[in-house]
């Protein structure tokens, strides 16, 4: 009887790495496929959003705890990456440590603000991204205000970002999914619904939010280290406004709070149409997402996912 | 630093308490009640300073007035979105993660209704008042600011006394208290939320009026007092309107005092800092320290 | 007798300058039902919830097996062999009745770390608790007496060795009481400790091999089921209270 019950899940657990396989090779051969530059560069920043989103799901969609403080995660693996690449050291290596240092940072911040407790915890990482970006603008070694310019010296072909912001966008991916079916995921689960109950039964909601706080940093810093190559310049007020923590946060909201599609699809969506959007409606983008989020809030909480999911189940059965 | 400079900054930290705890105790009502963090509160901040700017550019009206003006206007806009969007949110005895979205939603669109109507300018109120000093030996206090402390005093005492001698203050007790228990004994839990949720947006419109009277603003005013109103809370604890008030006095200390230390371009840092030492010494808050203190007794 | 697995030694709790708890001491032998019972506000709870974690105690003592627990989080209790149920059930709601225990087996005192293991546990012990039909459905939508049932599942997941019962049987109908009082016998035949309080006299003495009666959160006596009933000043202060409410001298503070 229990190879009855295990057999075909086991069998759906395939099929389903064979559909993200199938994506990740798709993607990989795109660029000899003879895409445009423009569509090339395109994809390339979907990545990154896509990597972030997924950081931030770990701890906001996973876990419950809502953080508008991912900024300053992304801008410490964007300096951390244009630090050591400009001091020469091999860029594969300096977005390892655009993972270490965020993570490293995520401990300091999440020992005060843990103590806090759902949207007490939301507001106090607000105060957190606005002292970063405080701290950062005054600091000599970010360049201030002014920027700081990556200079690279080694030679490398365009066509690697593409594939190093893929390789990392699958990692995200992967790592979501491991982290989603083991007991790590199940702990971070009952805490999410309820942290009282979850301490009982033997799960440390402080130790575990530490600790998927420390991931979810590592991704987002990694995502800010791969952009930051790319752009090859950047400034404290750009990769730290709050505006990069809204980004991050409305993404997997609007994909699809807590599920790992619905993370992806929050990155894809907004990797797509945000550079249009701001290039067409300047004037009223934030208005788009704030309505959008409201819209979803109401009327969808599972986000694009679960809207999709519906129609889906919909069209499989006619009746 | 001779005794009346330590004066004059002890006065101008009194005074910055005063709009400070006008500035929390919206949010701090809402939250009692409703179990609803407003994210909004940075928003309807700053659609305060611009009412009180309109209101002063176009009809001449004394900012002051123009205040104390917000709170019917704002009122009004509270018992709208609440019967617009907030009562639709699913019930619930805790803060939920969607009560808190849809805030931060509607505080998007706030803000940029403020860019598409305002622009990214800095704007300001300058009024007669504005540089007017008021002399007592050697104190010297900004007029304005003394004003802007009656005002918010003003708001303060109201509201203390309508929540002691109304029936919507009884309402709202009995709710912060326990909301179960007052549904049963026949408190109209719908009503209670509506009326609330219209006057913490309408102390965020006085809030923000009165703070534009002091800095300048643009559509993002509203972030940095949000934060500063949040670390209020944190400090005072959510019961009550004196604890309120009490953390809003020692977030103006540290921020007025902190100048003869900490450079000014990390003032802004200032009460995030006052949370971190709050949170990591004082994990209760001020009330903790209390219930520690008795518990020793 | 060996050594207790749990002692309690002077345990107080302060309220404000209300003493919830005062000095209330004892030991619970191995393999005993021990049963909590007192009126209403008379600490049963208070004191639970100091035992289990969930509030510091002002003053006191707690040991489990001879090691001083006093003070630890639930989550560390939970891993020296403490799991509780609550008066008020408070499921995982968003997750199966499986998943729900799953989680306990996982991070209980066996420490389970993969999750078909956790699973096999989880299954043994909804079978056990008689819950194995429900398995795959939503803990919001099952009914309230299944769901005191999952809170004993879950508590039993953790595989513990003393297991802090509060008011499982409230709300429960005369035939859900009489099951859950006999699975709470089978389960102490497995060789688990039980502190059960329970607001109904009945239950208690039906199940407990040993009641305190606590009032105004003190010790007011202790002894066998049979003993505790004929005591005169237990019989005063809560069996008997229409007796001393006819006279007209009901017990003050």
């Amino acid at each position: 009887m229990t190879t009855a019950v295990f057999a075909p899940s086991r069998l759906e657990a395939r099929a389903r790495l064979v559909l993200p396989g199938l994506l990740l090779v798709v993607l990989a051969l795109l660029p000899t496929a003879g895409l445009t530059p423009n569509l090339i560069r395109l994809l390339f920043i979907t990545f990154v959003w896509v990597t972030a989103s997924l950081g931030w799901n770990l701890l906001g969609g996973f876990t419950g705890q809502v953080s508008f403080g991912f900024a300053v995660f992304y801008g410490l693996g964007a300096y951390t990456a244009a630090l050591m690449i400009d001091r020469g050291v091999n860029p594969y290596l300096s977005f390892l440590g655009a993972a270490l240092i965020p993570a490293l940072a995520s401990f300091f911040i999440g020992l005060p603000t843990f103590r806090l407790r759902g949207p007490y915890f939301a507001i106090a990482t607000i105060g957190v991204s606005e002292a970063t970006r405080v701290i950062m603008n005054n600091l000599a070694i970010t360049g201030g205000a002014s920027g700081f310019r990556i200079v690279e010296h080694r030679p490398f072909r365009q066509v690697d970002h593409y594939y190093t912001a893929l390789a990392m966008a699958a990692l995200a991916v992967a790592v979501s999914f491991l982290i989603q079916h083991s007991k790590f995921g199940m702990g971070l689960r009952a805490i999410k619904q309820d942290e009282e109950a979850a301490a009982d039964l033997g799960v440390n909601p402080y130790a575990y939010k530490l600790a998927i706080h420390a991931v979810a940093a590592a991704l987002t810093g990694m995502a800010g280290g791969v952009f930051a190559r790319y752009a090859a310049f950047i400034y404290p007020q750009g990769v730290f406004s709050f505006q990069t923590s809204v980004y991050i946060l409305l993404m997997p909201v609007i994909g699809g709070i807590g599920t790992v599609w619905g993370a992806v699809l929050g990155g894809v969506v907004f990797g797509m149409v945000e550079e249009q959007l701001v290039a067409n409606f300047p004037q009223i983008h934030l208005l788009l997402y704030g309505s959008l989020l409201i819209l979803i809030i109401l009327a969808e909480p599972d986000g694009l996912a679960g809207l999709l999911g519906k129609l889906f189940r919909r069209l499989r059965t006619p009746r | 630093m001779t005794f009346v400079d330590f004066l004059n900054l002890l006065i101008a930290a009194l005074l910055l308490a005063g709009i400070y705890a006008v500035m929390s105790v919206g949010m701090t009502v809402i939250y009692g009640v409703m179990k609803i963090v407003n994210l909004a509160h940075a928003g309807f901040m700053m659609m305060g300073a611009y009412f009180a700017y309109e209101l002063y550019q176009r009809l001449h009206l004394d900012p002051i007035l123009a205040a104390l003006l917000a709170f019917p206007f704002f009122f009004l806009v509270g018992v709208a979105v609440h019967w617009l969007l907030v009562r639709w949110l699913p019930h619930s005895d805790r803060p939920t993660l969607q009560s808190l979205l849809l805030m931060f939603g509607l505080w998007l669109v706030l803000q940029n209704i403020g860019y598409l109507i305002w622009g990214n300018t800095d704007r300001s109120i300058l009024s007669p008042r504005t540089l007017a000093l008021v002399h007592l030996g050697p104190i010297i206090i900004s007029s304005l600011r003394l004003v802007v402390f009656v005002a918010a005093a003003g708001c303060m005492a109201v509201l203390e006394i309508a929540l002691s001698r109304t029936w919507f203050g009884r309402s709202v007790r009995a709710l912060i208290q326990n909301r179960y228990a007052g549904r049963i004994v026949g408190v109209d839990d719908e009503k209670t939320a509506r009326l609330t949720f219209g006057m913490g947006i309408a102390f965020a419109g006085v809030a923000g009026a009165l703070l534009a009277t002091l800095y300048s603003f643009d559509p993002d005013f509203g972030r940095p007092f949000l934060l500063r109103a949040f670390v209020i809370i944190v400090l005072g604890g959510l019961e009550s309107v004196s604890g309120v008030a009490l953390g809003a006095l020692i977030l103006a200390l540290v921020e007025t005092f902190s100048i003869l230390f900490v450079p000014a371009s990390y003032q802004p840092a200032i009460s995030f800092a006052l949370l971190v030492v709050v949170l990591v010494v004082l994990p209760g808050g001020i009330a903790g320290l209390w219930a520690k203190r008795r518990r020793l007794a | 007798m060996a050594t207790p697995i749990l002692e309690v030694e002077k345990l107080t709790k302060y309220f404000g300058g209300l003493a919830a708890v005062k000095d209330v001491s004892f030991a619970v032998p191995e393999q005993h039902i021990y049963g909590f019972i007192g009126p209403n506000g008379a600490g049963k709870t208070t004191l639970f919830n100091m035992i289990a974690g969930a509030l510091e105690p002002s003053a006191g003592h707690i040991r489990s097996r001879g090691k001083d627990v006093t003070g630890h989080r639930p989550f560390s209790l939970v891993k020296s062999g403490i799991a509780r149920t609550h008066q008020i059930v408070c499921p995982f709601r968003a997750m199966t009745v499986l998943e729900n225990v799953q989680v306990a087996a996982h991070f209980g005192r066996k420490n389970i770390t993969r999750t078909a293991a956790a699973r096999d546990h989880a299954r043994q012990v909804l079978a056990w608790v008689g819950l194995d039909h429900q398995a795959d459905t939503l803990a919001a939508n099952i009914s309230l007496g299944d769901q005191k049932r999952l809170e004993l599942a879950r508590a039993l997941a953790t595989d513990p060795e003393l297991l802090l019962c509060d008011e499982i049987c409230g709300g429960l109908n005369p035939k859900e009481t009489r099951a859950m009082l006999d699975l709470l016998e089978r389960i102490r035949q497995n060789g688990t400790t039980i502190m059960y309080v329970e607001h109904d006299v009945k239950a208690i003495m039906a199940v407990c091999d040993h009641v305190m009666v606590l009032n105004y959160g003190q010790k007011l006596a202790e002894g066998k089921p049979e003993e505790i009933q004929n005591d005169p000043a237990v019989i005063e202060a809560y069996l008997g209270k229409a007796g001393s409410q006819k006279k007209g001298s009901r017990p003050v503070a």
